[in-house]
């Protein structure tokens, strides 16, 4: 096999030229913290006394979760007319908070996943907890098609086993495809989330006080010695998990858009709806990973882990993605113009300007825009700013999912079914109790899981590097 | 990488960077290259005025506009890398982006002879030569009827996109953005070889910022504008991205094949190590599916909708041959390349890299064929040309391209084969896997 170095002699002369300009990288971990303080400092989080708004947010979630519970108890038992749902409008909230959170969740594996391929090292601050966002938040998703089927306890007719009446599920239908992808989704991304947590779980069962701590702890950390056959073994499961997660992330959001954009429904059949979708999604899943993590930055005194360069980075990919999603807007209202399709432009037309123009405005603002301010850097350094631009960024990307799904529907090809289509307040409750079931996984994680990879934010620090101290290169 | 010390410039290290830049051009006979370069590329486009003016002016204007778009999205795509580089803040690619940045410089060619093939297909004749909606008169298929443009109900309807000032005014626009972020990006570079300061980096990545944006959208709309509108009827709100996705796998085609050609010269010997073909194979790999991605999704979407006013382009792309060129990119663009770059000795393998680079670059124009040959309607409404390459297509690609190549060369010659001060020089030297 021929190689770059056995042919030519090295140019030395042009290297030795090299002399770089002064522009030092950002630090990834601030103050020059050693290892033993990050180890004490995440693991104390675990540690501590259960703080009290821990208790009460804690009691607060658990309350608002039952609001779901109580909403498909409800919803069961007297039937799905207690939803807003009316011809045409048969897709209502449901699917638009399947999408949501969907959508959420795709931050997590992203930031696992594609930026530890691209060697975007700011990542390990925040991956571990948007990873288990990603699992919570497509648990808060499945709920919303299983109910939607109708006879929940049917739902297994789903998988591609025949039923009682040997009847298949239909192939080709992208609803089908979302069980395989969603599902799939979900277990690689736990998986993800479990062995990355697999050597800070033993950190934490080593530190361990009691018995049943360092029990229940040694348990999950199976045996995780830190040898270094351990480390390879890891390190290669991390890369292969990694690389399948990869078309996952793409995958699943792509599946979704095909829910809509297979169907001949105006304002659905457009070909950028994948990728489209795949950037909404990002956009979506990062302004979630800000709402979250500032206010931990905050409680837990954490500014020296999640830096000023990392919310810069975040901000910037939100400034990204939603720019894309800006770009999607534009070329679909251009297309629906240009293909002089009377009912394509009818339905554009009837989202900016129609009854629901309140929600498609909200949706401009809050996606297009909002994120226009992260141009300045004196926005992105205020985190209370950051932080309200990012519950913009998830009012409007609900609001998205709200105009593709319903202002379509709502005025079909047949005029004399178009009407004004309302939530009830069953749909409501169901849908708000979903954010407490997230709340609830999440300060469970919080209380009882490592917060940071310990190991990942110690091995992108300058003392993690062999030449460290040297002036070595 | 702040405590790096910065070694006193002697005037013996100045006196060699003097011979790196111009110098090292001549020592290794790229300037002879130049200039046959130069001379190729006149004599193709010359060629292809000739075939233009005497031969089949429709098809040979499609073979023109063929060539013509292969090299600028070469070009656009190598722009996007570029930015890309400044936006990530790459330490890795700092020696790649140089021949880059070189690469970039054709834009004002590619404008002269993209505006000579529009005011072409304007004026020649009766007009509407390559874009039939340019002239009123052209034949036009409405609902399987033989028609002219100016009874076609659609071209009216889309009349105030498709007229030919907007037209010329879009393209003005474009090349404007192009040729300025073009521009402004190798300024910086090559005033920080000079002067070494960080504050060039800065305005690039600004450049850069807002250059992501107007890129994205004149790349979009000068996809619309040559390629979609060839068959005016049809719409896809995807053709943008790929454009974009096609641009970039040439991009990074074309770059293998430079770094490659500039480590057996000598000049990036030792300079372009495995690690940097192999990142570069990985994002080969990568673009290699987001191609497929994108380009699956819109053929998904129209196949499985199956609605005449859109679906008609694919069904054109099934007549005469164009089938087989169908599943040649299925599985010659996307699957072949996509298996065998998966695996790690492939990209790190110089020779295989050489091969592979070459294939992509011959599916893309294959790519580029698939999008703008079957266009022309012939009176039964169904593509008039079967994918048969002829010599006119061969002038002027080898006329673009020698122009690009010369450019590229004349830029080389000026400046030095790496940014020596660029702030994260350091990181791409040292680069390892």
């Amino acid at each position: 096999m021929t190689t770059l170095t056995d042919t030519v002699p090295a140019n030395t002369a042009l290297i030795d030229e090299a002399r770089p300009a002064d522009l030092p990288r950002q630090v990834l971990v601030e103050n020059d913290r050693d290892f033993d303080w990050i180890t004490n400092k995440i693991c104390g989080i675990v540690e501590a006394k259960t703080p009290t708004w821990w208790w009460i947010a804690f009691t607060l979630s658990a309350f608002v979760s039952l609001f779901t519970v109580f909403g498909i108890i409800y919803l069961v038992s007297t039937g799905v007319g207690v939803w807003g749902l009316a011809d045409p409008v048969n897709w209502g909230w449901a699917i638009v908070n399947f999408v949501f959170w969907i959508g959420i969740g795709h931050a997590g594996t992203l930031i696992s996943a594609i930026l530890c391929l691209l060697r975007q090292k700011w990542r390990t601050s925040i991956n571990r907890a948007a990873e288990a966002m990603t699992v919570f938040a497509v648990v808060c998703a499945g709920i919303f098609p299983l109910i939607h089927v109708g006879r929940m306890w049917f739902a297994w007719w789903l998988f591609p086993i025949p039923n009682s009446n040997a009847i298949w599920p239909n192939f080709r239908s992208p609803l089908l495809w979302d069980v395989f992808a969603v599902s799939t989704y979900g277990t690689v991304s736990f998986l993800f989330w479990y062995v990355g947590m697999i050597p800070d779980l033993a950190t934490i069962r080593d530190r361990a006080k009691t018995k049943i701590r360092k029990i229940a702890y040694g348990i999950f950390a199976m045996g995780w010695r830190g040898s270094n056959r351990h480390w390879r073994n890891y390190e290669m499961t991390y890369l292969l998990l990694a690389g399948l997660s990869t078309p996952l992330v793409l995958s699943v959001h792509t599946v979704v858009s095909f829910d809509f954009a297979v169907s001949l429904i105006p304002g659905w059949h457009t070909t950028i709806f994948p990728p489209y979708f795949v950037a909404g999604a990002i956009f979506s899943g990062f302004g979630m990973v800000l709402t979250l993590m500032l206010p931990l930055r905050a409680i837990y005194g954490l500014h020296d882990l999640i830096t000023q360069y990392h919310i810069d980075c975040m901000c910037k990919i939100l400034l990204a993605t939603g720019t894309m999603v800006g770009y999607a807007y534009m070329m679909e209202f251009f297309i629906a113009w240009y293909g002089a399709n009377d009912f394509e432009a009818f339905a554009f037309v009837n989202r900016a300007f129609g009854p629901y123009a309140w929600s498609y405005w909200i949706m401009i603002s809050c996606n297009v825009i909002a994120p226009q301010f992260f141009w300045f850097k004196k926005i992105r350094q205020n985190p209370m700013i950051v932080w309200i631009v990012c519950i913009f960024v998830n009012i409007g990307m609900w609001f998205e999912r709200f105009v593709i799904t319903v202002t379509s529907l709502s005025r079909d090809f047949l005029p004399s079914s178009w009407g004004y289509y309302s939530p009830t307040i069953v749909d409501v409750f169901t849908y708000v109790g979903t954010f407490g079931i997230f709340m609830f996984l999440f300060l469970l994680f919080l209380r009882f899981l490592p917060l940071m990879p310990m190991g990942e934010i110690k091995a992108v620090m300058p003392q993690a590097d062999p030449h460290h101290g040297k002036n070595h290169h | 990488m702040s405590d790096t010390p910065v070694k006193p410039l002697s005037a013996e290290s100045t006196a060699a960077a003097g011979s790196l830049a111009g110098g090292q051009s001549e020592a290794i006979g790229l300037e002879r290259i130049a200039h046959i370069c130069l001379v190729v590329g006149g004599l193709g486009l010359a060629f292809t005025l000739f075939g233009l003016i005497f031969g089949d002016e429709y098809r040979v204007g499609l073979g023109a506009l063929i060539g013509a778009t292969f090299w600028f999205a070469i070009a656009m795509g190598m722009l996007f890398l570029v930015m890309l580089s400044h936006l990530f803040d790459a330490g890795w690619s700092i020696i790649i982006r140089r021949h880059l940045e070189h690469g970039i410089s054709v834009f004002p060619w590619l404008a002269a002879i993209f505006f000579f093939l529009f005011f072409f297909s304007m004026v020649y004749g009766e007009g509407g030569i390559i874009w039939k909606w340019m002239s009123e008169s052209s034949e036009s298929i409405v609902a399987g009827e033989v028609s002219t443009v100016g009874d076609d109900l659609l071209w009216h309807v889309k009349q105030p996109y498709l007229d030919n000032f907007w037209f010329i005014f879009r393209n003005i626009l474009y090349f404007a953005i192009f040729i300025s972020l073009a521009w402004a990006l190798r300024r910086n570079s090559f005033q920080q070889d000079t002067d070494g300061d960080p504050k060039h980096s800065l305005s690039s990545r600004k450049w850069s910022a807002y250059g992501v944006i107007a890129g994205a959208l004149a790349g979009s709309f000068a996809a619309l504008d040559w390629m979609m509108t060839l068959d005016f009827h049809w719409f896809s709100t995807i053709y943008g991205v790929w454009f974009f996705a096609t641009s970039v796998r040439g991009a990074l085609a074309i770059t293998v094949l430079i770094m490659l050609f500039m480590v057996r010269k000598g000049v990036l010997a030792g300079i372009f190590k495995q690690a940097h073909l192999h990142d570069l194979g990985k994002l080969t790999l990568a673009f290699t599916m987001f191609w497929a991605y994108i380009s699956f999704s819109q053929f998904f979407l129209i196949y499985n909708a199956n609605i005449p006013e859109v679906g008609n382009w694919y069904v054109m792309r099934e007549g005469l041959n164009w089938q087989a060129v169908g599943f040649a990119l299925l599985f010659g663009y996307f699957l072949f390349p996509f298996l065998m770059l998966l695996m790690y000795r492939t990209k790190i393998n110089p020779g295989l890299m050489t091969f592979f680079a070459i294939w992509i670059l011959c599916f893309m124009l294959l790519d580029i064929y698939f999008n703008i040959l079957p266009s022309k309607m012939d009176d039964l409404g169904e593509s008039m040309y079967a994918f048969i390459p002829s010599f006119w297509d061969l002038t002027a690609l080898v006329g673009v391209g020698g122009i690009c190549a010369w450019s590229y060369l004349r830029s080389f010659a000026a400046v030095k084969p790496i940014p020596v001060r660029d702030p994260r020089i350091l990181e791409s030297l040292h680069h390892h896997e």
